[in-house]
């Protein structure tokens, strides 16, 4: 029962480094229909830089700050690739961005080399339930829990969150009231840039990274979009804890080496699960 | 992507971002321009040439032909080894060319494919199998598992079968890391060279000359994938899906055949690989290979079977050269690493963006236009 | 961009769009003066959208000239709302371009969308979603509103009540407004003067008064089919 505990904690923050990642892919993709390929590569640099900075004598909390930042620029670079260019296909920004991934590999692997890195988070344990559980566990959800909040707060609440939604439901009519699509575009790869930013340093004390740990983190990130088709922030949190506590109880219950396949297995059942409704639901009035 | 209701008062009506301009509704245009919806540019329905004209055609070819067959008994062992890898990658990157061009699904998964045939020539040799024997079932068995992934997976369209199948090699090598059969991380080694009977094919000339057997094999078959009934029905699925199955063609079959078949081509290549280096492990088989064929074929230009080759020459060259300079003295130790994931980015996104018929096709058109002396 | 004196607030010249090698519009002039009900007529497919889309900026001409003097707004054809915001989040964003976030103005002249400004514009009635589209094109404090199909879908009782509001907001405020319908007689029981445009030319212009009198021009768009006036 203890074990479970400990489990659950850690497949939550584990899931909650997903969330922020699948955040990022959903907010672009609502905007743009770019599905990201970068996205992984966002918390990558942030994490890598965080990692860096920290070296450099940085205190901490200012040093992922920056780090986060730094993921910004690189999702505001990405951006600009994949969408600034007029009449560029959503299939060809994919490849785009796969194309910016593995130039983002060659930059990285310069500035920071090719070891992993990582760095310590939040130091000591607190009690919870008898149990003891990693301080940064904690801080992982919680700030994830935040982050959540506050980007609901932001498409739900704020003119510019409408705006954003508006290039998401109806781009053409976005342009008739003189919103500038592609701008927002943008800005959408900046905030994915930040969601990124934001699991890569939350997530480096746990698991060290390196320049290829994208791969990974997209993968299941888009997984866990996935769940909410891509188009649902919610949903797709629901999806990465879900795919965090499975990979965890997965390890925890011995079976470690089988983490990968689980959660790419589940992502697979539920895309294709997916597209059978799809179909269905457009055969219907036929 | 959301299907909105598109009837006339059914509410507003949202177009993709990199959908046609909404105004077109005005008139029929053409789709902007994609690596997706590029339509295969080979002129297949040209009128008959007479004989002169088509011996004029085949010579290019011939001369080709001849330059590929004398090539193996002139480089030196490294040349080789680059001109059998080159070979290698063409054969697969046929396939991906095939599969994007006239499927219009982009695979991210190509080298499961490849590491499939790889291992199941590894495997039945380290067995003692006749070599001509796993040389034979690399392909067939590569062609096979693509059926059986298929079938669910090719419900899939766009970015989620792009990440189905990466996943899928994520699968496929995590579990080769793990089997026994597979040998684990460590893999399979000392794989006994090819040979036939008593013969045995030991030298890179050996390898060279199969190799390009395959890649002449592979094109002479994607050809006449090309050139038949279904292959001109599949013309019409890279570019609508719907239009494809509204004018009855059996899109589902169509597009597991082409992805079966890209998997066949890449198996036969994996399986070369295998006996040709002796060792195969999950570590030859990296996402970024997947992506590497991807940049070949896009740069060859999609749906061209020249293409293909000349888009994996030009990398592979691209890349060999950059490795020279790479390991030139005085150069810090990732510097190879580094310039080929640079070089493989730059091109691909270059060629995306600028020239998405791909360099190939864009260069044939430039010197069609050139007046003739 | 100057208006020069005497012309008017809309001055199109000579305009060319093109869709990749397709001619949508031909050397199209059209010009409205401040204050003045426009009408444009025409088929299907006949470039009205086109020009609706280069007058807002969407499209950009190959050649020719569009001056528009003063701030346009654009009703598009099918509304265009954005279902998944509520009402009053679409008018909120009409006034995007005049930063102007306030809907009380709206809510006063049009009352009915007050009632309904919680609601999802996807799910409201075609004609409930046309005075959304009205609203929101109101926030940008137009002076000069281009209305595309007003009319396509609607109980004609409807079409009365927001062709009332257009006679009413151009008599007091002096809104220039720009009708493009396939409706003739809506469009000349509200306009002066009404062009039509057939395969992206204008082929007749003048006093709707003229044009209901063309024989051509009764039988294409008062009565006779299309088809006909094309033999």
């Amino acid at each position: 029962m203890r074990e479970l505990l400990t489990y659950v904690v850690n497949g939550l923050a584990v899931g909650c480094g997903f969330a922020l990642i699948a955040a990022g892919l959903v907010a672009v993709h609502r905007v743009t229909g770019v599905v990201n390929f970068a996205q992984g590569m966002f918390a990558v640099v942030a994490g890598l830089s965080a990692s860096w900075l920290l070296g450099t004598g940085l205190p901490h909390g200012l040093s992922e700050g920056a780090a986060v930042l730094v993921a910004a620029v690189a999702g505001l670079l990405t951006g600009l690739l994949a969408i600034g260019r007029r009449g560029t296909t959503p299939q060809s920004a994919l490849i785009v961005t796969l194309g910016v991934g593995v130039l983002a590999y060659a930059v990285e692997i310069v500035v920071w080399g090719d070891q992993p890195r990582s760095f310590p988070g939040l130091p000591g344990s607190v009690s919870v339930a008898g149990v003891g559980v990693q301080s940064q566990h904690l801080l992982v959800i919680a700030a994830t829990a935040v982050t959540f909040a506050l980007l609901t707060t932001f498409f739900g609440r704020t003119y510019l969150g409408k705006a954003l939604t508006a290039c998401a439901s109806n781009p053409y009519a976005a342009r008739v009231i003189g919103i500038d699509v592609t701008r927002m575009g943008l800005l959408a790869f900046v905030l994915g840039g930040l969601l990124g930013g934001v699991a890569g340093v939350l997530v480096t004390p746990l698991r060290p990274i390196s320049f290829d740990t994208d791969v990974t983190l997209i993968v299941n990130g888009f997984a866990a979009a996935v769940f909410g088709s891509l188009g649902r922030a919610g949903l797709a949190l629901v999806g990465a804890l879900l795919l965090g506590l499975a990979e965890s109880l997965a390890a925890g219950y011995g079976y470690a080496a089988y983490q990968l396949e689980i959660a790419l297995g589940l992502m697979l059942v539920i895309m294709v699960v997916q597209s059978t409704r799809r179909t269905s639901v457009l055969e219907e009035p036929a | 992507m959301t299907s909105p209701p598109t009837g006339e008062d059914a509410g507003p009506r949202p177009h993709g971002p990199g959908g046609p301009p909404a105004a077109a509704r005005d008139l029929p245009h053409d789709p902007p321009g994609g690596a997706r919806v590029t339509p295969p540019s080979t002129p297949q329905d040209a009128p008959a040439p007479g004989p002169a004209r088509r011996a004029a055609r085949l010579l290019p070819g011939l001369v080709v032909g001849a330059v590929t067959l004398a090539l193996p008994a002139v480089l030196d062992d490294s040349a080789l080894t680059v001109y059998i890898f080159l070979g290698l990658a063409a054969m697969v990157t046929v396939g991906v060319s095939l599969l994007m061009g006239y499927a219009g699904q982009v695979s991210l998964g190509q080298g499961a494919f490849y590491a499939v045939g790889g291992y199941t020539a590894g495997i039945l040799a380290v067995r003692g199998g006749p070599p001509i024997a796993g040389l034979l079932a690399a392909p067939v068995v590569a062609a096979a598992f693509a059926v059986v992934v298929g079938v669910p997976l090719l419900r899939l369209r766009g970015h989620h079968l792009a990440f189905a199948t990466l996943a899928m090699q994520l699968i496929v090598l995590s579990l080769a890391g793990r089997l026994a059969i597979t040998g684990g991380d460590i893999g399979l080694q000392a794989i006994p060279p090819f040979g036939w009977g008593s013969f045995e094919l030991t030298g890179a000339v050996g390898y060279a000359y199969l190799t390009w057997g395959g890649v002449a094999l592979v094109m002479l078959v994607t050809r006449n994938v090309i050139v038949s009934r279904p292959g001109r029905a599949l013309r019409a699925l890279a570019t609508s899906e719907t239009a494809a199955a509204s004018s009855g063609v059996p899109v589902g079959r169509y597009k597991l055949v082409v992805f079966a078949l890209s998997a066949a081509f890449a198996g036969l290549a994996g399986g070369i690989y295998a006996y040709y280096t002796g060792y195969v492990a999950p570590s030859s088989f990296p996402v970024l290979l997947s992506i590497e064929y991807i940049v070949m074929a896009v740069v060859g230009g999609l749906g061209t079977v020249w293409g293909a080759v000349v888009g994996a020459a030009a990398i592979t060259l691209l890349v060999q050269a950059l490795n020279l300079i790479g390991t030139a003295p005085g150069m810090p130790s990732y510097a190879p690493s580094v310039l080929s994931y640079a070089v493989y980015a730059v091109v691909l996104i270059t060629v995306v963006l600028f020239l998405p018929r791909g360099l190939f096709p864009a260069a044939v058109a430039r010197l069609r236009r050139a007046p003739r002396p | 961009m100057t208006t020069p004196a005497g012309t008017g607030v809309v001055e199109i010249a000579d305009l060319v769009v093109r869709y990749g090698s397709a001619v949508a519009l031909d050397g199209v002039s059209l010009s409205a003066g401040r204050g003045e009900m426009v009408a444009l007529l025409g088929p299907n497919g006949a470039g009205k959208s086109t020009l609706a889309d280069t007058l807002s900026g969407i499209l950009t001409p190959a050649s020719g000239t569009v001056e528009v003097g003063g701030r346009l707004a654009h009703i598009p054809e099918g509304r265009q709302l954005f279902p998944d915001l509520s009402v009053e989040d679409n008018l909120r964003l009409g006034g995007w371009r005049s930063r102007r976030r306030d809907p009380a103005q709206v809510y006063e002249l049009l009352p009915q969308l007050a009632a309904i400004r919680r609601r999802l514009a996807g799910v409201l009635s075609g004609g409930e979603q046309q005075m959304v589209a009205f609203g929101r094109a109101l926030m940008s404090r137009p002076d000069v509103l281009v209305v595309d199909e007003l009319s396509l879908g609607l109980a004609p009782i409807v079409t009365r009540d927001l062709a009332r509001h257009l006679t009413q907001l151009n008599a007091e405020h002096g809104l220039t407004v720009l009708l493009i319908e396939q409706n003739a007689r809506l469009a000349f029981d509200v306009c002066e003067r009404a062009y039509v445009l057939e395969a992206g030319r204008i082929v007749a212009e003048g006093p709707c008064a003229e044009l209901a009198e063309s024989p051509r021009v009764a039988r294409a768009y008062l009565g006779g089919s299309i088809e006909e006036t094309r033999k």
